[in-house]
């Protein structure tokens, strides 16, 4: 089986976010976010030379400095001003989170493979399913609300593997406004978690658990 | 082009104002009266629309069709009547020492002219990309004004809306994919433009296409607030101050639904109008189930305002299902001038009183008679009572199931609408009537402050009895 470099590239990826959901470390997790979303972007710089697609170019550097760059600088700066080092994680183990995830890897390879209906390869296809439920356990199974934007986005690289490996690229517009308003939303989301943190003196959103009927 | 400047220059113009000139004497008065153009300004824009013509386009991926042209049209109502009352409610909000007020204040307007502009947007979107933007855009520009007073209730339910929206909007993204992809077969590079997909929809993928719909429907139904995905929804209504509850609840949810409706229509257009239909249909008749029992036990005025917010999500929802963009509108715009009234007067006593909850007021006749007054009338328009305009739309509804043959539709709505309504007049009752708490009798109420509300119950009035409603029904 020869793999092509898009779907190695996906795969890591994939795989970097099954160690987050092993590491119950704010800071490593950041970082693995970082190389994760690197490696998207290459895999968008891959699929542009084999396309010759220009746009796709543009949208790998914007990820590359956006996505990879500015977001994970803010993040780190988010656990500094927060002090919140690391995740008292909940539900799951991290060793057990992360076995769910490579299960749901392996689970998302057979079910994609199987559907057929897609243009491009199952492989990547996988790869991106199983970045959005690793993303989804990762929201799950964190307290704090900075490991919960994490989570978010771990989703959303997810949703832009499965867009730039199974379709033919989003127009760029589209592209970009999206990723602008990923970036709004993390800027946003930061605000509220400072805010939190002001007068709630944590920032486990378990305990935000006032309000109900 | 010059159109899109002209539709997107207020909004823009009312965000910089709040932003810079907060510190001036009559800034909200002054964004408040943009506010009141801009409906000028869409009316205007719109035009051709009124005069018959099908669609005006702005910009590629942007063009204004009649249903989005009326909700645009219609959030813009409800946003400027929103801030107009907010003048007041503001200058009756009690000082918080903490923080600069103005400053403030002035980044409420400011978000809230934001938010208008994302709602304008969507609405005449052709593009579901575009679309996917705009309502991500709505999330986050309104979180601002759900944690307005940045208590710990506030703040709790600013978080719950800002995740639980943006997950299921993420999911809705992947839908918008999945569509996206289903057009490949037929387009070289694939297509996101809506009109374009409902002209070859019968050449898309369906599978794909099928999953995508599934998705996106989620998706947007979350920030919908349809049933098993509304608990960010009493929240966020019940701790924004009550003209941002008032927007959210009368302009957002309506933005959200006209997505579906888009989306619903393409699904349609392919000839698989079973899923496309039924799928809104059991979750609108499911919702407004819920949430007709979820009514029963309340012990907040703002949250039981939420519960029938959603209770009319699931009404206009399965307006949908039955296949009539004009019910759904006349739905939409009864509730949004209803619950805006309500919502603005649910914001007055609890300023006044102090409290929110349902078992600490009593006597509101007795103490606040024009409030009582007002009160009892938008109880009635929003829960579909004769000669409001929500009565119509209900009837219409009701009947058109009948046609249908849709026997346990119309026997759920039936049940649902009778609890909600006696629900609600169970808990408002208590509250008119009784004797006030000693500290509660004599207050003094300004006029202004139930200025919006009446003429917001006026216009639900004449929708109701004159023949406005069958005018918007044969407009479509």
């Amino acid at each position: 089986m020869s793999l092509s470099i898009v779907e190695i590239f996906a795969v890591a990826a994939a795989l970097c976010a099954v160690l987050m959901a092993g590491s119950l470390h704010v800071k490593r997790n950041i970082f693995f976010y970082m190389v994760q979303t690197v490696l998207l972007a290459v895999v968008t710089a891959e699929i542009a030379r084999t396309d010759g697609e220009l746009n796709l170019y543009l949208i790998a550097v914007a990820i590359a400095i956006l996505k990879g760059g500015c977001v994970p600088i803010f993040l780190r700066w988010m656990v500094k001003r927060l002090q919140s080092y690391s995740d008292p994680g909940m539900m799951l183990a991290p060793p057990l989170a992360m076995h769910a995830s490579l299960l749901l890897f392996a689970l998302s390879y057979l079910e994609l493979g199987s559907l057929g209906a897609l243009p491009g390869s199952a492989l990547a296809a996988s790869a991106a399913a199983s970045l959005l439920l690793t993303g989804l356990i990762l929201m799950l199974t964190r307290k704090t609300a900075l490991s919960q934007i994490i989570g978010f986005l771990v989703i959303e690289n997810g949703i832009y593997l499965f867009a730039v490996t199974q379709t033919s690229g989003m127009p760029l517009l589209v592209e970009m406004g999206v990723m602008l308003d990923v970036l709004v939303a993390v800027m946003v989301a930061g605000l509220i978690v400072f805010r939190i943190q002001q007068s709630f003196e944590h920032i486990d959103v378990t305990q935000l658990a006032e309000l109900r009927d | 082009m010059t159109n899109l400047v002209m539709l997107a220059a207020l909004p823009i113009l009312m965000a910089v104002l709040g932003l810079t000139a907060f510190r001036l004497p009559f800034f909200r008065q002054l964004i408040a009266f943009c506010a009141w153009w801009q409906i000028l300004f869409e009316a205007y824009i719109f035009r051709p629309l009124w005069m018959g013509r099908e669609s005006i386009s702005f910009f590629e991926g942007l063009a204004a069709d009649k249903t989005g042209a009326m909700f645009a049209l219609l959030s813009a109502i409800v946003i400027a009547a929103a801030l107009t009352h907010a003048c007041i409610f503001f200058d009756n909000e009690k000082p918080q020492e903490d923080l600069s007020d103005s400053k403030r204040v002035g980044v409420f307007y400011a978000s809230s002219s934001l938010f208008l502009l994302a709602m304008t947007l969507l609405c005449i979107c052709d593009n579901i990309g575009y679309m996917w933007i705009c309502l991500e855009t709505t999330t986050l520009v309104s979180a601002p004004l759900v944690s307005y007073s940045r208590n710990k209730q506030a703040l709790e339910a600013t978080w719950k809306y800002l995740i639980i929206c943006s997950v299921g909007i993420a999911f809705a993204l992947l839908g918008t994919v999945l569509i996206f992809a289903s057009s490949q077969h037929s387009f070289e590079h694939g297509t996101l433009q809506l009109s374009e997909l409902i002209k070859n929809a019968a050449s898309l993928d369906y599978p794909l296409l099928r999953l995508g719909f599934i998705f996106c429907f989620l998706g947007y139904g979350t920030k919908a607030g349809i049933f098993p995905i509304h608990s960010w929804l009493p929240d966020a209504h019940s701790e924004a101050p009550a003209p941002a509850s008032a927007m959210l609840s009368g302009a957002l949810l309506n933005c959200a639904l006209l997505a579906i409706w888009r989306l619903v229509q393409v699904v349609e257009a392919s000839g698989h109008s079973d899923l496309a239909l039924k799928l809104p249909l059991v979750l609108g008749t499911t919702t407004v189930a819920a949430a007709s029992l979820f009514l029963v036990k309340q012990n907040g005025v703002k949250r039981m305002w939420a519960y029938s917010s959603i209770e009319n999500v699931g009404l206009m929802l399965t307006a949908i299902g039955l296949g009539s963009a004009p019910l759904f509108f006349l739905q939409a715009l009864n509730h949004s001038l209803a619950k805006v009234a309500l919502f603005l007067l649910a914001g007055n006593i609890v300023q006044t009183f102090g409290t929110k909850k349902l078992s600490e007021l009593r006597g509101l006749l007795t103490a606040t008679p024009p409030w009582g007054l007002l009160l009892i009338a938008s109880a009635f328009a929003v829960t579909g009572a004769p000669p409001f305009g929500s009565f119509i739309s209900e009837w219409y509804m009701l009947s058109l199931s009948l046609e249908k043959h849709l026997w346990p539709v119309f026997a759920v709505l039936i049940a649902s609408l009778s609890i909600t309504f006696i629900a609600v007049f169970y808990h408002i009752a208590a509250c008119l009537w009784g004797t006030p708490a000693p500290t509660q009798a004599s207050i003094r109420i300004s006029v202004q402050s139930s200025f919006i509300p009446a003429i917001l119950i006026l216009a639900c009035l004449i929708v109701g009895v004159s023949p406005i409603s069958k005018c918007i029904i044969q407009f479509f």
